[in-house]
């Protein structure tokens, strides 16, 4: 529930910024001294070691990991941790369905606030700047508050257990809708939307042939920002999914809460559904960084 | 263009995979071919995968595949029940409820279970403790769940920390010495007197204001279904013991059925414990080189903690075939089977009436008479009234004692706390 | 720009762009949280969700009467100062340092980046082992500098700041972007003439950076405020088994697991509607304060 869809940008009337990329060199503080190093590293060690710790944990055996002092390097009883976390969850499927579940999301996500972003960007209508408003507006309510009517829908409409149970509420984002919007003004040349107009292509078209190729860098990176929220997404799933047909995050919650004793176990299930996200993000942080660090600077 | 030709096309194939999967989670459990996958969910130990009665049930009908899952803690698994229910089909078979949650079950829920009377059940209720068959059927007569076990009490002990600390260690010694439950906490201050260091007498506070409640009628609701929490003389028993026990040190300061509580088992940070008849199993699960060390006595009170039922939901999609399982589950002989191998007492009398249960003994226990320790309290056992809402209360309870016991609260305002938390859960 | 916006032969269209959006807004966003108040208006069982009682304001009279709410009330509130102060200034000294020229840059941004792709879940699993009793490495470490076991999850203090560390790691990095961010768009020519007229590295960051950065700061806050008064996977899954009471002895239990613990665990949706409303009103509260907190302080100092 914590800050589900947390906007990444002052809100307001703050002045343009400069553009140049975020992460280019900058050398106004001056040369950092080997304090800093220091400092930094700490804090790079505590950043880490949780998820390094998760990793020994979910290796060793219950009683390695309450032994003194603790085990520092991984162990050899990851697969049978593995197996009794299996056991209760099943694992593989929740990671499918929070692969099913977060990929519709931030294609569906994309989609529309890709969508309203050029528009708000770039056409003229009556309420743009009305409805603009608006959905800067809805960056500061909590979704997650109106979980109990949203439950009473879905047990009506016989969602509870289903997948589209967690999609459907989760499918826009307002912090999307200002991203795309300030990266499109920045990004899309008027020249060339006029040209397609002049060329007699309808908006629709202009959309397609012109606009998409564009925003593409941006949406790519919209994309990982909400599929990774949608992945670590909490409240909802929990109230709208059960343990037939968990995400992985209903299966953490089940894990953690008496479905199984030992906590090696629990730290197997843990480092498994981790996994995935630490990956790509290893993989894509710099793009990830980057993309946070655009989302705040182009306020 | 190869760019905005791409895009829509990746958009189509991820809604598209999106959305097979989706309808596919609906369907899992039928291929057509007459074959059906029964989900089956349970808590803590029911034994049936151990005594590879699922395995046996299997092959008797090939065409049926049992998925089987168990939450450790109870208290956790009920809510998730309660959440299922809500579902549309094809979530779950066969659900136990366990005795303290069955009047929810009989009172408020009886349009989301099965009538088990549809498929004939009604012939089986000679077979059980009377109680037992009654808590499970509601007013109108609706059948909603076969018991599987009960929880006559008793006291485990372990005879090597009783020795150390000149106590007796025979088992009729000990329960001629403990006849009422203050007597067992008189024996208790002697226990810690010349206890080993970090040995405390008994496990929880929790844990044994629940034994003696349990030895009651009355509990937390009177027969016409009001809720007597607060003004139940029984219950301020209990609980006056339990706060002795707490306020005392005899207690080893753990909360049941967490981590800290399994490891104390093999540790021996307590002594004694009360000590329904599934909990046998459960200590030789955590106790694994115990055996010798533990024994097990009469207990001073005739009580019951737990035992279930099982049942199967209304959006169940095999509630023929379910109940098939679950009739097979329970039956008299599945039930000798399970308690020869995993101690869970039967809730059918037929079953415990056979010699494989009434003179078992059990070597782990040194050789105690388990089928008449605990077939004696079965025999006797009141007809307990229940409320819907009993394994919450009871929860609150613990908790009230637990916190006298962790965060030395005071006992008054323990109380008062307690009844707060009642009060709040009831309405 | 002025030129594409002129045409005004686009008719329907940016209507059709912006419906999705705001179709699935109303649907599944709005739409709900205004039920919510309605649906607080009445008993709701939870084993029967669709059937509902007027009960007018029944639920608030019981709620504001309850020792429960204010209690969670509380708790927020503590966990929320004791988790967003501390984060927002290390956030902020972190991205001081990390606006040095530096080798690896990238590696350093990344690596503090990581808990932030953890999920709240993972996270909590992972820390309410490192707080364990009696094999937490934490009071292992503690051992260590002869400091006593420490049960954490027991009392109100210790387990509101085992929280509050998780609440911290998960966001520090996150924020700390966020204002490096902010303080790469300082114009550099405010920092030369600082260091003409002899301001030393603090005073820039002083009077310098943290000015430059006011709406980022209040932008973090203000997220940060929404974020703390929701709290709820933390307490939630750090309690274990008495997760949803916040612990046994409710001594970390925050509004949203209240709501959660009344609608799910004692069956009163209604009941949690009007926690959640009443959280929906907080929240607005909060904000507005916020603002103008901070507008009026900075047109003070300005």
């Amino acid at each position: 529930m914590t800050g589900p869809d947390r906007p990444h940008s002052p809100s307001g009337d703050g002045t343009p910024a400069p553009r140049r990329s975020p992460w280019r060199p900058r050398s106004r503080q001056g040369r950092a001294g080997p304090l800093t190093y220091l400092v930094l590293i700490g804090v790079t060690v505590v950043s880490v070691f949780p998820l390094y710790w998760t990793l020994v944990a979910a290796t060793r055996t219950n009683a390695e990991i309450n032994s003194v002092p603790p085990p520092m390097l991984p162990g050899g009883n990851l697969m049978k941790n593995i197996d009794l976390a299996y056991d209760q969850i099943d694992l593989t499927k929740a990671i499918l369905n929070s692969l099913i579940v977060s990929g519709s999301i931030a294609v569906g996500t994309v989609m529309f606030c890709t969508l309203a972003g050029f528009a708000f960007a770039k056409l003229r209508f009556r309420f743009n700047n009305l409805l603009f408003g608006l959905t800067l507006g809805t960056m500061m309510i909590p979704p997650s508050l109106g979980a109990i009517p949203l439950y009473m829908m879905m047990v009506e409409l016989g969602w509870i257990d289903h997948l589209q149970a967690v999609v459907l509420p989760t499918l826009v984002s307002a912090f999307g809708v200002f991203f795309m919007r300030q990266y499109l003004v920045e990004a899309l040349p008027n020249e060339l939307l006029e040209a397609g107009w002049v060329d007699g292509a309808s908006t629709f078209r202009v959309f397609r042939s012109i606009v998409l190729p564009i925003a593409r860098p941006a949406m790519a990176v919209l994309g990982m920002l909400v599929f990774l929220q949608a992945w670590n997404d909490f409240f909802w799933p929990i109230l709208a999914l059960t343990a037939n047909n968990p995400t992985v995050q209903v299966a953490l919650n089940n894990l953690g809460q008496g479905y199984v004793p030992d906590r090696s176990v629990i730290m197997a299930g843990t480092f498994l559904t981790t996994i995935p996200v630490i990956a790509v993000f290893i993989l894509l942080g710099r793009q990830i960084v980057g993309g946070i660090m655009q989302g705040a600077i182009k306020g | 263009m190869r760019i905005t030709r791409r895009m829509p096309t990746a958009l189509v194939g991820t809604l598209a995979v999106a959305a097979l999967s989706l309808c596919a989670c609906g369907s899992d459990s039928d291929d057509g071919g007459g074959n059906v996958t029964l989900n089956v969910q349970l808590f803590g130990s029911f034994g049936y995968k151990e005594s590879g009665l699922f395995d046996e049930y299997q092959k008797l009908h090939p065409n049926i595949s049992i998925k089987f899952t168990s939450v450790q803690q109870e208290s956790t698994y009920w809510p998730k029940i309660q959440s299922q229910l809500n579902a549309p089909t094809g979530v779950g078979d066969v659900y136990a409820a366990e005795v303290s949650r069955i009047a929810q079950v009989t009172q408020n829920q009886a349009d989301r279970w099965v009538d088990l009377k549809t498929f004939g059940a009604g012939d089986l209720e000679a077979d059980y403790y009377d109680w037992k068959w009654k808590a499970g059927t509601t007013a109108d007569g609706k059948i909603l769940g076969l018991g599987t076990d009960i929880g006559p009490l008793a006291i485990c002990y372990r005879k090597d920390l009783f020795a150390k600390a000149g106590l007796p260690t025979d088992r009729q010694e000990l329960a001629k010495s403990w006849t009422s439950w203050q007597a067992f906490l008189d024996l208790g201050k002697q226990y810690k007197a010349k206890a080993p260091r970090g040995s405390a007498f008994v496990d929880t506070a929790g844990g044994l204001y629940n034994a003696i409640l349990g030895s009651s009628i009355k509990q937390y609701y009177d027969e016409s279904g009001k809720p007597i929490h607060e003004t139940n003389p029984a219950i301020r028993d209990a609980w006056n013991l339990g706060v002795q026990a707490a306020q005392t040190g005899l207690t080893a300061r753990l909360k049941q059925f967490d981590e800290a509580w399994n490891k104390a088992f093999s540790s021996g940070s307590f002594a004694s414990i009360a000590c329904p008849s599934w909990m046998i199993s459960y200590i030789k699960g955590q106790d694994k080189n115990g055996s010798g060390k533990w024994d097990v006595a009469p207990g001073p009170g005739v009580g019951n903690w737990g035992g279930s039922y099982l049942g199967i939901p209304k959006n169940s999609r095999h509630q023929k075939e379910s109940y098939d399982l679950i009739r097979w589950l329970t039956a008299p002989d599945q039930q000798v089977r399970l308690f020869q191998d995993s101690g869970i007492f039967p809730a059918s009398k037929v079953a415990a009436s056979r010699p494989e249960v009434a003179d078992a003994k059990d070597p782990y226990f040194g050789d105690a008479p388990v089928g008449k320790i605990f077939g004696d309290v079965a025999q006797n056992l009141p007809v307990a009234v229940h409320g819907p809402r009993d394994g919450s209360i009871l929860d609150a309870f613990n908790n009230g004692l637990l916190s006298i016991e962790t965060q030395k609260t005071d006992p008054d305002k323990a109380w008062k706390d307690t009844m707060k938390n009642v009060e709040n859960l009831l309405g | 720009m002025f030129k594409a916006r002129r045409r005004a032969g686009q008719g329907s269209a940016p209507y059709l762009f912006v419906a999705p959006f705001f179709l699935v807004f109303a649907a599944f966003g709005l739409f709900p949280i205004l039920y919510t108040a309605w649906v607080s208006l009445h008993a709701v069982d939870l084993q029967n969700p669709n059937e509902s009682t007027w009960v007018g304001l029944e639920n608030y009279r019981k709620l504001f009467s309850s020792d429960f709410f204010w209690n969670a009330l509380e708790n927020t509130f503590t966990i929320g100062v004791i988790s967003t102060v501390p984060q927002l200034c290390i956030a902020l000294g972190i991205a001081h340092l990390l606006n040095y020229r530096l080798r690896g840059r990238t590696f350093f941004r990344v690596a503090m980046l990581m808990p932030y792709a953890t999920s709240v879940a993972a996270a909590t699993l992972v820390f309410s082992g490192l707080f364990g009793r009696d094999f937490g490495m934490i009071n292992w470490l503690l051992g260590q500098v002869g400091v006593n076991p420490v049960d954490w999850d027991s009392g109100r203090w210790t387990s509101q700041n085992a929280l509050s560390t998780i609440i911290t790691w998960r966001w520090v990095g996150y924020n700390a972007l966020i204002y490096l961010a902010g303080m790469q768009s300082v114009p550099a020519d405010l920092y030369e003439s600082a260091a003409i007229d002899g301001a030393s590295r603090w005073q820039q960051f002083r009077y310098v950076t943290i000015p430059s950065l006011r709406p980022t700061i209040l932008f973090t806050i203000v997220v940060s405020t929404i974020g703390a008064i929701q709290v709820f996977g933390e307490p939630l899954l750090f309690g274990g088994v008495s997760g949803h009471l916040g612990g046994a002895g409710r001594q970390y239990q925050t509004l949203g697991v209240l709501l959660y613990d009344e609608g799910w665990f004692n069956y009163k949706l209604g009941y949690a509607a009007a926690v959640a409303w009443t959280m929906f009103v907080i929240i607005v509260v909060a904000v507005l304060v916020n603002t103008t907190l901070a507008r009026r302080r900075w047109r003070n100092a300005a």
